[in-house]
């Protein structure tokens, strides 16, 4: 069976500080993975490879067999991949609902010309993907807050309104970046919860994340990288016995700061 | 979780209203214009329709698009000489030049997009000003014999509808009203459109925009298009109102003006355009004899207005999507 994602080899260099480097790895359809490594290890330089933010120098990035490597973001967003940011990208002066409204942009079958016309046939679309944001509000528990500013909410709520943009649109791939970030324990033993319920709903999750009980709990599979290398992969387990991986987080003084 | 929402304090108070409301009932009154007043006042208003439909579509570049158009003037002077040119060299009537003159300015802004979208903010802007200058150049220099030169092109017919003349004032002001509303119609509809929504995610954030599927570069190739295409529509008008058109209309300093009063009626604010308008197009023929002053008073006005009203004189309100 092919991977639903794949990396090839891939690598990328800013300004001869070689980012990632070879950096091969495969996404199994159904699984949550998580990409995990101490600060600077170029985990979201790999999102932001994947996404199409950034165009890698070497190596393929496969989506379903298909080479997908440096098409724009906005198509890669049609393939049925989306992602949310480390640092909240929420559109500032939205609610919340409209912020996840803008996930089904690419619902809306309407041409730009049929929109201005405001005909029937546009206002019913319109309706139906107002039905489904609602719905997925609903199924993030954020409907009490629908029609609040986003950036008015709290750092552990707008990144649930960025999961629920990122979801709206029913992607095949959803990638999280660091979604426990700024989150307290219990906000972080929820987040599980959601991963889960994500996963259920049939959407592939990769997530980059720094906690690792949420990481330990929640993934099928775990890649490791630091300085832009694979250094382990595997089940939870696996990857926590690894010496490579505790060396890299337990680490040597030069290294900085681990990051759990 | 929810629980915290009840605790955080909610810094702006909700400001969803219902907008759009103020364009369509200031156009209903205005349609007794001609019953009321004589007919110079009629003049000003049916000019007053033609550049708030000028603005409107400078504000679906510039307020909507968040692109520094400072070239605006240079579709509406494309849409007044295609209706100048069609109707008095080849006989078009005028409603006949009409398509073509929307069209022709809006190719033109599809095509400028091009070149134009890569750049940002300030580059954009000086950019917009070169194809300003080099439009009333080429109308200048008369290319072809067609244009005119510096005087322009005089002598464009009189609109007739199922062989009804448009000649009086009252007529020319009843189609531009009419028109008008039509475009009042259009950028409500642009409010609630897929496209309309399209440019408010990429004016916030561009990136988070790209994530979620919008392919900006069609996004800004249409809003360009859709905002010169206006344009042309206000040009043709323009041509039929003065019946003469010349490169002195379609100069830098028009551009600056159109720019001006989206910024300080309210960007994206469709009611904030059209008081804009009227400040800019309007008050100073009230005060005719100081209308050589409208610069000066137009220029301490924007300047207060931005010190104290940085969002416009009436700002755009949060919609619900």
């Amino acid at each position: 069976m092919s991977a639903l994602l794949e990396l090839r080899g891939v690598g990328i260099s800013f300004g001869g500080m070689q980012a990632v480097d070879n950096l091969s790895l495969a996404i199994e359809d159904g699984h949550i993975a998580a990409l995990i490594g101490p600060n600077g290890a170029g985990k979201t330089t790999v999102f932001n490879m994947i996404t199409g933010v950034c165009r890698p120098n070497d190596g393929q990035i496969l989506w379903q067999g298909r080479d997908i490597t440096g098409l724009a973001p906005h198509r890669i967003a049609a393939l049925g991949i989306r992602r949310t940011f480390q640092t909240i990208r929420l559109f500032a002066d939205m609610s919340v609902f409209d912020n996840v409204r803008a996930g089904c942009h690419l619902r809306a079958r309407q041409r730009w010309w049929q929109g201005l016309l405001g005909l029937p046939a546009q206002r019913r679309e319109d309706a139906a993907l107002r039905e489904r944001t609602h719905d997925v509000l609903r199924r993030l528990d954020l409907d009490g807050v629908a029609d609040e500013p986003a950036v008015s909410l709290p750092y552990g709520l707008q990144r649930r309104v960025e999961m629920a943009r990122a979801l709206v649109a029913q992607p095949k791939l959803v990638i999280l970046d660091e979604p426990a970030a700024g989150l307290n324990d219990a906000e972080s033993a929820e987040l599980s919860q959601t991963i889960f319920a994500i996963r259920d709903s049939g959407v592939t999750v990769l997530l980059v994340e720094h906690d690792m009980n949420v990481v330990m709990n929640v993934t099928d599979h775990i890649v490791v990288i630091n300085f832009g290398r694979k250094i382990a992969e595997g089940d939870a387990t696996t990857v926590r016995d690894d010496p490579a991986v505790i060396e890299a987080y337990l680490g040597s003084d030069d290294e900085g700061e681990p990051a759990a | 979780m929810s629980g915290h929402t009840q605790s955080q304090p909610v810094p702006p108070p909700s400001r969803f209203r219902v907008s759009g409301l103020a364009g369509p009932l200031l156009w209903a009154v205005g349609l007794a214009i001609p019953a009321v007043f004589d007919s110079s006042w009629v003049a000003i208003a049916a000019v007053f329709a033609i550049y708030a439909i000028n603005a409107l579509s400078e504000d679906v570049i510039l307020g909507r698009g968040g692109m520094f158009d400072m070239g605006h003037a240079v579709y509406f002077g494309i849409g007044a000489y295609v209706t100048a040119i069609l109707n008095t060299s080849f006989g078009w009537p005028i409603f006949a030049t009409l398509p073509a003159a929307i069209l022709l300015a809006a190719a033109a802004g599809a095509l400028l997009a091009g070149p134009l979208m890569r750049l940002r903010g300030d580059y954009l802007l000086v950019a917009t000003i070169g194809f300003n200058a080099i439009f009333v150049l080429t109308m200048q220099n008369d290319p072809g014999d067609i244009t005119g030169g510096s005087d322009g092109i005089t002598g464009i017919g009189v609109p007739s509808l199922f062989g009804l003349s448009l000649a009086s004032q009252s007529a020319m002001f009843w189609l531009d009203w009419v028109v008008l509303g039509v475009v009042l119609l259009l950028m409500r509809n642009l409010d609630r459109c897929e496209l309309g929504r399209a440019q408010r995610y990429l004016k916030q954030d561009e990136l988070a925009a790209a994530t979620l599927g919008v392919d900006a570069r069609k996004v800004k190739t249409q809003t360009f298009a859709l905002g010169a295409g206006l344009a042309g529509l206000a040009g043709t008008l323009f041509a039929v109102q003065l019946s003469t058109v010349s490169p002195a209309s379609f100069v830098f300093t028009e551009s600056v003006t159109l720019f001006a009063v989206v910024i300080v009626g309210g960007p994206g604010s469709v009611p904030g355009v059209l008081l804009g308008t009227a400040l800019m197009f309007v008050v100073p023929q009230i005060f005719r004899d100081f209308a050589q002053y409208r610069y000066f008073v137009f220029g301490i006005a924007m300047i207060a207005v931005m010190v104290l009203r940085p969002q416009g004189l009436w700002p755009q309100r949060r919609r619900r999507a």
